[in-house]
Formats: structure tokens, sequence, C-alpha cells
């Protein structure tokens, strides 16, 4: 896993790519603390944090679009995975790397803290408050931008994917709001996940036994719950997409409050589209 | 030391391998040999742990692939069709890559690179960027991939390709030097580059194994039988009456030859008759030049296992 992680940390500055990100991320948030900060003369610097938040939806493409897919289109994949060490180790090595070139970049940015500390009064909990919640936010997505990387063969192809995933979770608040939150689309919404959870089990193992099976039990479960349990029903389209709000959750921590629930949520988030990472690189020498 | 049981491969309809199964001893050199697309390269990819297979097992020093994946890793070299080269690294930097995910001793990796960098002589372009070498050095960096972590098997898939005909050379000495003291198998289209290098041969096509064994045996073995080849110095007509009295020929029949002043017949044969041939020329004063089973060509085995054969139905 080190050699990975060393290998690709080098191979981001061997390449336009990691200069590429370290200079559009600071022009950004040079910009945002410039006019945020600097002329208007204000202390409150935790609140830059909230104006960048859409540096990712660009940066993060751009750091995570070829970690996994050029490994593919290259086929040096057929290095790694000859070679005594594990998948996890090789995910883990590689977005490690691109969560690190973020983390240098990121560290310029606290000049900009230690220049607001100098000429004025600067609230540290509340910055490095700021400063955790943005990088686990970062965290989070520059796991999905590695998920999507695995699942591409192309950088273009991968960005543009995962540029996408990364609207889709910016937008989620949005689309919760709008979301019906009565029993019937709650109900039909269950329905079209158990048919799409019962076609995923079908492509991957083109067995109608299996498949059937589980639209059976699923079927099942849905009916059940809603003989027991009908409240589960309402509002679930907006429960469900309130797992992905990764924006939402950021809010508490600009304030300088450090809620430990959220951090456990950002962590687990990271882990699991890492482990995803992982199982479809895995599968892909199933298929 | 390799084991491979039933192995298939399905994508979707599509049987890459069917049903294929060796044995591979330790110290063989054995080439696969077949056109494009007969499942030599998917074989290979099996055989290294990159690809799983759909039904059948792969095992390696009675280990099972898929149960011990990391320390049959170990015992494998592999260097796949296209080296799989980071282009971005120096020779050197690349292969120290190499050496830290092979686990190689922290110690012995200067001195290990040093080594392998002689072997495949590439310790002159040590300190170039890879994507500035010619095709001929990458395919020794990956060589060099391949050999770093001091593995017990190597795997070739195509080791020539796309080199020029004095590289080629290079090429295959260097494999028949690294076949004195271990076990390889490649795989190749071209005919001759396998009966030059390797002692058994599988012939693949569609998927299965179609022959397997020492290249000349093959051809004998798969030879229509006893047909005997004669060239004669002279006299056509004597030879022809001569020939055609020795007990055990049902059959002469003219054949071109390139030899001035000589004649050729394929003679239909009952059994062993060379012995009774000589000794017919010897008292008939006819003068003998050639005498040579009809064998069949690797080339001609080839083409005809390898042709005229349906796809293989899933």
């Amino acid at each position: 896993m080190i050699a990975v992680f060393k290998r690709e940390l080098k191979s981001y500055f061997l390449t336009p790519l990691g200069y590429t990100f370290m200079g559009l991320f600071l022009l950004i948030a040079g910009f945002f603390f410039s006019y945020g900060n600097l002329l208007p003369r204000s202390p409150r610097y935790a609140q830059f944090f909230g104006n960048i938040l859409f540096i990712y939806l660009i940066a993060v493409p751009l750091l995570t679009m070829r970690l996994l897919s050029d490994e593919r289109r290259l086929k040096t994949d057929q290095l790694l995975l000859t070679s005594p060490i594990k998948v996890s180790g090789i995910v883990l090595g590689k977005y490690l790397a691109a969560f690190s070139v973020f983390l240098i970049t990121l560290a310029v940015t606290v000049m900009y803290a230690v220049l607001v500390g100098i000429h004025g009064d600067l609230a540290v909990a509340e910055t490095i408050g700021a400063y955790l919640g943005f990088v686990l936010l970062g965290a989070c997505f520059i796991s999905v931008g590695t998920f999507i990387s695995a699942v591409t063969e192309n950088q273009v192809t991968s960005a543009f994917f995962t540029f996408f995933a990364l609207l889709f979770i910016w937008l989620i608040d949005l689309v919760r709001q709008i979301v019906p939150m009565d029993l019937t689309s709650g109900l039909i919404f269950a329905a079209v996940a158990v048919v799409a959870i019962t076609v995923y089990f079908y492509m991957n193992t083109r067995n109608l036994v299996v498949a059937a099976a589980a639209l059976l039990i699923g079927a099942g479960a849905v009916t059940a719950t809603f003989f027991l349990r009908q409240e589960f029903f309402l509002g679930i389209m907006s429960d469900v997409l309130d797992w992905l709000s990764l924006l939402a959750r950021f809010g508490s921590f600009s304030l300088g409050i450090l809620e430990f629930s959220t951090v456990v949520y950002y962590v687990s988030f990271t882990t699991v589209f890492l482990y995803l990472t992982v199982q479809v690189i895995e599968k892909r020498r199933w298929a | 030391m390799v084991e491979v049981r039933g192995i298939t491969k399905r994508y979707g309809p599509h049987v890459a391998v069917n049903d294929v199964g060796f044995s591979i001893g330790k110290g063989e050199i054995v080439g696969f040999l077949g056109p494009n697309g007969a499942g030599k390269s998917t074989t290979m990819n099996i055989l290294t742990g990159y690809l799983s297979t759909t039904e059948g097992e792969v095992t390696i020093d009675g280990m099972p692939i898929l149960e011990y994946p990391e320390d049959i890793k170990r015992k494998l070299g592999y260097l796949p069709e296209n080296p799989p080269l980071y282009v971005d690294m120096t020779v050197t930097e690349y292969l120290k890559f190499v050496a830290q995910i092979k686990g190689v001793a922290k110690k012995t990796v200067p001195s290990r690179i040093a080594e392998v960098l002689e072997t495949v002589k590439i310790t002159d372009v040590r300190k170039r960027l890879i994507k500035n070498l010619s095709k001929g050095y990458k395919q020794r960096v990956g060589l060099a991939q391949a050999l770093i972590g001091d593995p017990e098997i190597l795997i070739f898939d195509e080791p020539t390709s796309g080199l020029d005909p004095k590289q080629i050379i290079e090429i295959r000495d260097l494999i028949r030097k690294l076949g004195e003291n271990h076990t390889v198998i490649l795989s190749s289209h071209i005919l001759h580059e396998v009966s030059a290098i390797c002692r058994r041969v599988m012939i693949m096509n569609l998927g299965r194994i179609v022959a397997d064994g020492n290249p000349d045996t093959l051809a004998i073995q798969h030879s229509p039988t006893g047909q005997l080849i004669v060239t004669v110095l002279g006299e056509g007509e004597k030879a022809r009456a001569t020939l055609a009295d020795v007990a055990g020929v049902t059959r002469v029949t003219d054949r071109a030859t390139e030899e001035t002043g000589a004649v050729e017949f394929v003679l239909d044969t009952d059994g062993d008759v060379r012995p009774k041939v000589f000794e017919a020329m010897s008292s008939a004063k006819l003068t003998l030049i050639q005498m040579r089973v009809n064998t069949m060509s690797l080339e001609e085995l080839f083409l005809q296992l390898t042709s005229g054969e349906q796809e293989v139905p899933a």
C-alpha cells in the first residue's frame, strides 16, 4: 500500500495534473479570501469555507479522474493485480495519495488564517472546526471520485460522471424539499427500489431463481411493513436522500460545533465508497 | 508445479477458454501457440490470477490460486501482452516500485535492480524516462519487471511482438537463458518462435488445447502415416523400378525436386522400410542422397489443427 501511495503521490507532480489541481484550488480560494476577508477587512474566516464549497465540484473530478481509470486503460492494473498485494491496499494507497494532494493544497490556505489572526481577531475554535469539516467533506467527495474512476476506463468519462455525481449530492437538499411525502408515493418508491435490486441481482448472477427469490423477499418485506408500520413509508424518499446529504451536515462545523455523529457519518460515507471501489475491482475479474 | 484443471472462461455467451487442462513441471519451457483470439492471453491472465475462471481451478505447488493469491503471486513473474509500464517514471524508479510491490526485501532492492538491469541489458538507459524509450527497450523493461521479484515461474505473453528481427533474436536468447533456471510459459502466434525456444508446445484454437507435446514429435504424430521421401541421383526409371520392388512399398509417386540431376519419390509403405530401401539401392548401385519420413512441418500441422473448425457453442 505504501509503495502504491508513494508512486501515486509522485505521479501527481510528474504530470500537470497535481499542479492544475493546486493552481485551480488556490486560485478560487485566493479569490474568495480576498473578496470575503481581505477587502472588506472581515475576520470571519470560517465563513470562507462556506463560500468555497463549490470548489469541490470542479476540483475533485480533476483530482480523481485518472486514479484508477488510467491503470485500466494503460493495462498497468495487470501489474498491480498480479503482484502480491491486496486490492484494498491498492485502492487505499491511491485514495490516500489523492487525499494527500488535497491536504497539501489546503495547507497553503492555513496562511490565510494566520493572516487573519495577525491583523484581526481570529475565532480559533471556529476555524479549526471549519477546517475539520472541510477536510472530512473533501474525504467523502474524493471517495466518490475514486469509486467512479474505478468503474470507468477513460479520464474524461470519469471526470464527467464524478462532476454529475457531486452535483447530485449538491442538489440533494433541494430535491429533498420537493419529493412527495405521502403514503402512496412512499410505497411506489419502495416497490421501484425492490425491482431495481432484483434487476441488479439478475444482471449479476443471470439466475432467475435468485432474482425471483429477491423479488419475493423484497415484496414480502414491503407488504409486511405496510401492515405493521405504515408510517414507515411517509417521507421515505426524503429519508433516503438524507443519507446522502453531505452538505447539510457541514453547517454545524463552520459554526464551530463538533458533532461526533457527523464525523462518524463522513468517515462511514468514505469507507462505504472505498469498499465499493474494492468490490468493483474484485468483481471485474469474475465478469 | 503448475496444475490446471478444466478451466473455462465465459464472457456472456462467448467462451474464451473452454475446458482447458494441463500440468507443467519444474524447469519446463512451454509455448502456447495459436491464432489471435485462440484464448492464449486469457489462459495466461487466469494463470497469473488477473482473471478468475468461470469453472475449473489453477493450483501452483499444490496451492489453489484463489485460496493463496499472495503466496502464489510471489512465485510468478508476468509480462502481459502490453508491458504494464508507468511511462512517466525512469526505468530505475519504475523497477524500484515494482520491487516494493513484489515484496523484495528493502535492503536488497538496489542490488536486485542492478542485477536485473544487467540481465536484460538495459543498464545504459536506467535513468531515462520510460516514455522516451524505443519499443524494444520498453519490452525489456517489461521483462525486467517480471524478473525483479525473483519468481520461479515466468509467464510471457507474446514477448517478441512488435520488435525488429535483431531484437527478437536477443529476446529469444534471453528467454532461453532464463529457462535454464526458471519455469517459463510463453505464448506466441509465430510458429518458429515457439519451436525455437520451447521443448513443449500447446496449440490452442477456439479456446481449446488441440495438441500438446514436443514440437518434433507433434509433427510426426499428426503426419499421414507410412510415407517415405527418397531422393536418388540420376537414372529415374531404374530407381523407380528398384523402389517398387522393395518389400513393403505399396506405391511409388514422383515428387518435384529442386536438386539438380536427382529424382525424388514418395513411397507409400507398410511399416518401416528404410533399411530395405537402403540395401536395394546399394545393390542396384544407385546413389541414395536423401531419405526421410514424410512428416508435416509444424506449420502444416498448425494450419491443419487451427482451421476448418466451428466456433464451440456455449
